[in-house]
């Protein structure tokens, strides 16, 4: 890993601990959306251009947006004393969480096979990628023609959620 | 090795420095043609008593600007009524990494791409910066603790937020025709001529451009489609509550997404950095009469694509402020009719069309 991609995990670990303990619900939408953008610059650093554009356009640029209108549009801001810390309940919840990362953390140590990672690579090298015209370019032609039923399966999922979220804000105004 | 290094490292800051330099330096001149404009329009004099022709008002402005007192108004949070300008003004800034200015410069027998940013998504980079550029109008409004301010910024954002997709329908619609992100391609694809026009994406999918033009009108919240600050119904809008160099970096902002929003039309419909018609005939009769080889010939062509790009960037500009003194301001209604009724489904039906067009042609 180089320096640059060191500082902006750090930066991005600072954000996301941020995000868990703001108070104001609009700090803690703007961290999230710093971890996003730094996520997208690591993935930029590391050469994966496409993703890291996904990553701007949609979240970035899409989801994030609707998060902090949505809080604008609600004024939460004086919300922040309804949150009055409990420092046992806080313990409390802290510790739970903890063993439940070092759980994790033990078995993923335990049963992923490292020595496998780099045995088990599909066939895209970065020169192969290069050869074939970038990384758009092959990303674009695996989904349109392998995965095109997948593909058009999510958008269907997709197109169900935003029929589903009309009928349901409909019911509401009638 | 070293060398080379020494050498990457001096161009990219070249490069950073010809567009930081070429955008910012131009927001003066704009802001002295906008008015100067506005009065040449409206037969009034406008400014013109500081400099010949008023052309020192911006720098008076400037000063001004800078010695204001710094007023941050008691009820706002600080901390974002101080980020939000600052954000204004990157998002926009870093687009214009992927907007290439030239083909490339032979330099000490190495190629340098008039680029900053090479990028395998190009274009699509540009779309998630100039996405971001909501982010500062609703951060300033939330911010300022105004009901004025929240009203502009929540009209500001949706309406970016609105126009983004007819924008990218548009921008959609050229991307099946050139068949590719990258605006080099773009541009190499857009030499040549339809008969007498040249192969600019504008005559080849004019219904796009129509839509993509009057789309980045809404995005950089320009007269017709300035909502997010009329004046007669809520101030200032979104920037009220700031003064001095925070105004100004709202205001300095402003004209970069204009730069921005230009480049990328040029670049995406009228031939970007190629050359304008007439041009190539003139870099080939300098480069005889100077007897340059063929290093010197290229960048010769370079500069003159330069210049190119830069007459094009400066046309659509003198298109911003002619609008804008032209054309009154919609009602907020007719501004979302606008962009959901009328220029959606036409983006769309325009996008099959193409679609449809391109497979006749190319099979």
């Amino acid at each position: 890993m180089s320096l640059p991609i060191i500082i902006l995990c750090l930066i991005s670990a600072v954000l996301a601990l941020t995000m868990l303990f703001a108070k104001s619900p609009i700090t803690s939408a703007l961290c999230l959306l710093g971890v996003l953008l730094m996520t997208a610059g690591i993935y930029g650093l590391i050469g994966e251009h496409m993703i890291a554009t996904i990553q701007l356009v949609v979240y970035a640029g899409a989801i994030m947006v609707l998060f902090i209108f949505s809080i604008m549009l609600l004024n939460l801001s004086n919300s922040e004393n309804d949150f009055k810390k409990k420092p046992a309940l806080f313990i409390f919840g802290i510790t739970i969480g903890f063993t439940l990362f070092g759980f994790f953390a033990y078995s993923i140590k335990n049963h992923f096979q490292f020595h496998l990672q780099d045995k088990l690579l599909g066939i895209f090298t970065p020169q192969l990628v290069a050869q074939l015209g970038g990384n758009s370019k092959v990303l674009s032609h695996a989904l349109y023609s392998q995965f095109f039923v997948s593909f058009e399966v999510i958008s269907l999922a997709l197109l169900v959620a935003i029929v589903g979220a009309v009928v349901l804000a409909k019911r509401k105004v009638d | 090795m070293e060398n080379s290094l020494v050498f990457d490292l001096t161009m990219m800051m070249a490069k950073i420095l010809v567009i930081l330099v070429g955008t910012l330096g131009v927001v003066p001149v704009m802001v002295w043609f906008e008015r100067r404009g506005a009065a040449w329009m409206q037969r009034r004099v406008g400014p013109n008593r500081v400099g010949p022709f008023g052309l020192l008002q911006p720098l008076a402005d400037a000063i001004k600007f800078i010695f204001k007192e710094t007023f941050i108004p008691k009820e706002a949070n600080k901390f974002y009524y101080l980020m939000a300008p600052i954000i204004a003004l990157i998002a926009p800034l870093c687009a214009l990494a992927v907007i290439p200015f030239g083909s490339k410069v032979i330099i000490n027998g190495q190629e340098v791409i008039l680029q900053v940013a090479q990028m395998d998504t190009g274009v699509i980079f540009i779309l998630a910066f100039a996405g971001l550029e909501v982010y500062p109008v609703i951060l300033a409004g939330w911010a300022s603790r105004n009901k004025y301010s929240v009203l502009g910024a929540l009209r500001g954002s949706s309406q970016i937020v609105s126009y983004e997709i007819s924008m990218g329908i548009a921008l959609l619609s050229m991307l099946v025709v050139y068949g590719s992100f990258n605006p080099h391609d773009m541009v190499a694809w857009q030499q040549g001529s339809l008969g007498f026009l040249p192969k600019w994406g504008a005559f080849v999918n004019p219904i796009g451009a129509l839509i993509f033009w009057i789309s980045i009108f809404a995005e950089t919240n320009r007269l017709p489609f300035d909502l997010a600050e009329g004046e007669s119904e809520i101030v200032a809008g979104y920037h009220l509550e700031y003064g001095g160099m925070k105004f100004a970096a709202f205001f300095m902002a402003e004209y970069v997404a204009m730069i921005m929003a230009s480049g990328l039309l040029a670049t995406l419909f009228f031939g970007g950095y190629g050359l304008l018609p007439g041009m190539s005939e003139l870099v080939s009769m300098i480069s005889a009469h100077f007897g340059f080889g063929a290093v010197g010939m290229q960048n010769t062509k370079a500069a003159f694509e330069f210049i190119s790009f830069a007459t094009k960037i400066a046309f659509f500009m003198f298109l911003f402020v002619w609008i804008r003194w032209t054309l009154p301001r919609f009602r907020f209604d007719q501004l979302m009719d606008l962009g959901w009724k009328i220029l959606f489904p036409i983006s769309i039906i325009n996008l099959v069309v193409v679609t449809l067009g391109v497979y006749y042609f190319n099979s």
